[in-house]
């Protein structure tokens, strides 16, 4: 048992979270505004795919980052703009974003780089690792804490920043009144559709955060829906942390955990299809200690089903 | 037939023809950017698609798969749940269906029924369970189906992998042993891919239109998909009902599996139903025909088509088989616009009511 829970398990896990994290919380504004953003996972992809493409144009790493969250956030327009302007069923819409970002991003791996399944660079530089000063030092925890990408630091400050802004401030009212009842908000005064394109856009940036440490944080590459399901993952986690964002982090800390554990077992000579379900089976079984809402409940809000 | 309702049958079709013709807009922009020519490479798509007797019967025998689990998505988007599990339903189907032709004894024809059946409950019954936990537990069943898939997908994979392998050739591939001839899907043509699983479907499809068209439970479950709170007033038990429409959806998809196994493979090759993307093929195209079962088959059809036109375009031009799923996923995204474009006409229709949203 020592073997398996050292400083570099918990170390992995905390890195292999940010994507995750940041999409999740992504996600939790969405819903919080009311919307259900099921297309995380094709965001993420497109960030994932952008960074590299900026990183491959400027050649700066911090350039990249920006050109994947400005890309992203112009793909999560076309979300919003389908599913708060022209009232399409979000959860289609976000399906079918899952289906054109795997699709788009394996074409212009084609067009782009003339490569097929991965792109990879070794000259091309990746997210620096900060080593933390002070915290370095400190004997276990330091090894957990230190040595990361900043993205990850800035996942961890977000959630207390999006803690903050949705409980503590006017503007997080708002929207959550929006998310709540729109009608009622809109009989307040607020602007309902203004405040949903805004969460929009924010799960857009979050989301091309998460692609960008995904592909630019520990290897330098990209590769053929490289998400491999993390955006499912995080409206997992959006959901059993109940669009909380300490709640959303406590879930995926959970899963990030679990994914870690499940390499690290693979050490063990067992199964490694056993050790990769590890991950889903442990989400499966919290979401029997998370009660949904009641069905009718969500009918009366939404008035409009599945179709 | 009155003059209104031939207009609501053209009408019916005019947004998914527009959104086809948008895709293959966005395809041509695609086409262009990479330099490739529009009209040569649609050109080779359609000649890979459709060009020879072989092309065509290789295109329908794509669509087979995709049409099943398109299928059973309609019924149970019809119903109102978001089952997005086919892909680990069909999977589980296909190891089943494998499982049981190759180690039941008795003649071929019995072994092949068995080995569909066996498909058809491994299927339903693995979308049972998440149809269960959701009217039980109240677990999300978008979200549970997901987390199934990959938990079906990684099972299978070590099944095959370990207990079951195929030990008898040289290939150390992740498979299980080849099914014995006699319990294979019949060829419809003789030399060409296309086998009995595609009558399986096409049957399948005119039963369930039939269903949902013209019986009393058919009606409860369109009933529970348009207003669910309607459908509770009317005295529709939501549990039961979506425990019997998922065991249905399950079912189908795991026919898919089947069929693919019996009629294709002739055995279960780990990834291999998982990743021509049949399920999430057959998802697209319920999204594309709004859910008709009907439907469903010609949109199946038009995306097997632009994956075998695809693969046409890879071997004879310079553009990418990518440009495939860029058309199909715009399509979809286009269409989606389709339904919003209903409901707007609902909204318009309720503040002439004076009722609130």
């Amino acid at each position: 048992m020592d073997q398996l829970f050292d400083v570099s398990l918990f170390n992995s896990a905390l890195r292999m979270v940010t994507p995750i994290l940041l999409a999740a919380l992504g996600g939790a504004i969405c819903s919080r505004a009311g919307l259900f953003n099921v297309g995380l996972e094709g965001l993420v992809l497109f960030g994932a795919f952008f960074a590299i493409v900026g990183n491959f144009l400027t050649g700066s790493v911090w350039l990249a980052v920006l050109f994947a969250v400005v890309c992203v956030m112009l793909f999560s327009l076309i979300f919003g703009y389908l599913s708060i302007h022209l009232k399409a069923n979000a959860i289609i819409v976000g399906i079918s974003l899952n289906f054109l970002a795997l699709g788009l991003t394996s074409f212009c791996l084609r067009a782009i780089f003339h490569v097929k399944g991965a792109y990879y660079d070794k000259d091309m530089k990746g997210l620096p690792q900060l080593d933390i000063p002070l915290i370095k030092d400190i004997p276990w925890g330091g090894g957990v804490i230190s040595g990361h990408s900043p993205l990850v630091y800035l996942a961890i400050i977000l959630v207390f920043v999006f803690q903050y802004f949705l409980f503590r401030t006017v503007r997080g009212f708002r929207l959550l009144a929006v998310g709540e009842n729109p009608v009622a908000a809109k009989s307040l005064g607020i602007k309902v559709t203004r405040i949903q394109y805004g969460a929009v856009l924010i799960s857009g940036l979050l989301c091309g955060l998460a692609g960008a440490q995904l592909s630019l944080g520990q290897v330098t590459m990209f590769t053929e829906n490289m998400t491999s399901g993390r955006g499912f993952i995080a409206l997992v986690a959006t959901m059993l942390g109940q669009s909380n964002p300490l709640g959303v982090a406590a879930s995926s800390m959970l899963f990030g955990f679990m994914d870690a554990v499940s390499i690290r077992l693979q050490g063990f000579s067992m199964p490694t299809n056993f050790t990769n379900m590890l991950p889903y089976v442990v989400t499966l079984v919290m979401m029997f200690f998370f009660k949904n809402k009641s069905y009718v409940q969500e009918a009366r809000k939404a008035n409009e089903s599945s179709r | 037939m009155n003059i209104s309702k031939l207009k609501n049958g053209i009408g019916a079709l005019v947004q998914p023809v527009v959104a086809i013709l948008l895709g293959l807009l966005i395809g041509a922009i695609a086409i262009a950017i990479v330099g490739g020519d529009i009209s040569q490479t649609y050109a080779e798509m359609w000649k890979g698609a459709f060009g020879s007797f072989y092309f065509f019967t290789n295109t329908l025998s794509r669509a087979t798969p995709i049409i099943l689990v398109g299928l059973g998505t309609t019924l149970a988007f019809r119903a109102g749940f978001f089952n997005l599990g086919a892909e680990g339903q069909m999977i589980l189907g296909g190891l089943c269906a494998a499982i049981t032709a190759l180690y039941l004894p008795g003649p071929g024809w019995v072994k092949m029924i068995a080995a569909l059946i066996s498909g058809i409950v491994a299927g339903g019954i693995w979308s049972a369970f998440a149809g269960w936990m959701d009217a039980k537990f109240r677990m999300n069943l978008l979200i549970t189906t997901l987390l199934l898939n990959y938990i079906a997908s990684l099972f299978a994979g070590y099944l095959v992998a370990y207990p079951l392998k195929d030990n008898t050739g040289s290939a150390a591939m992740a498979q299980t042993k080849m099914i014995d001839h006699s319990a294979w899907l019949p060829k419809l043509f003789h030399g060409m891919s296309l086998h009995a699983g595609f009558l399986i479907a096409v049957v399948g499809a005119v039963l369930l239109f039939l269903y949902m068209r013209f019986t009393v439970s058919g009606y409860e479950v369109r009933m529970l998909g348009s207003n669910p709170l309607f459908a509770a007033y009317g005295g529709v038990q939501r549990g039961k009902l979506m425990l019997y429409s998922m065991i249905a959806s399950g079912g189908f998809a795991g026919l898919a599996g089947a069929v693919e196994v019996l009629g294709t493979q002739y055995r279960y090759l780990d990834g291999s139903l998982s990743t021509p993307g049949y399920a999430w093929s057959g998802i697209m195209a319920t999204l594309l025909a709004g859910s008709h079962p009907l439907g469903t088959v010609a949109s199946s059809l038009l995306l097997a088509a632009l994956q075998t036109g695809g693969m046409g375009v890879e071997r004879n031009t310079e553009v990418p088989l990518e440009i495939a799923s860029v058309i199909q996923a715009t399509l979809i995204l286009f269409v989606s616009a389709k339904i919003s474009y209903s409901f707007i006409k609902r909204k318009k229709a309720r503040a002439q009511d004076g009722s609130v949203v």
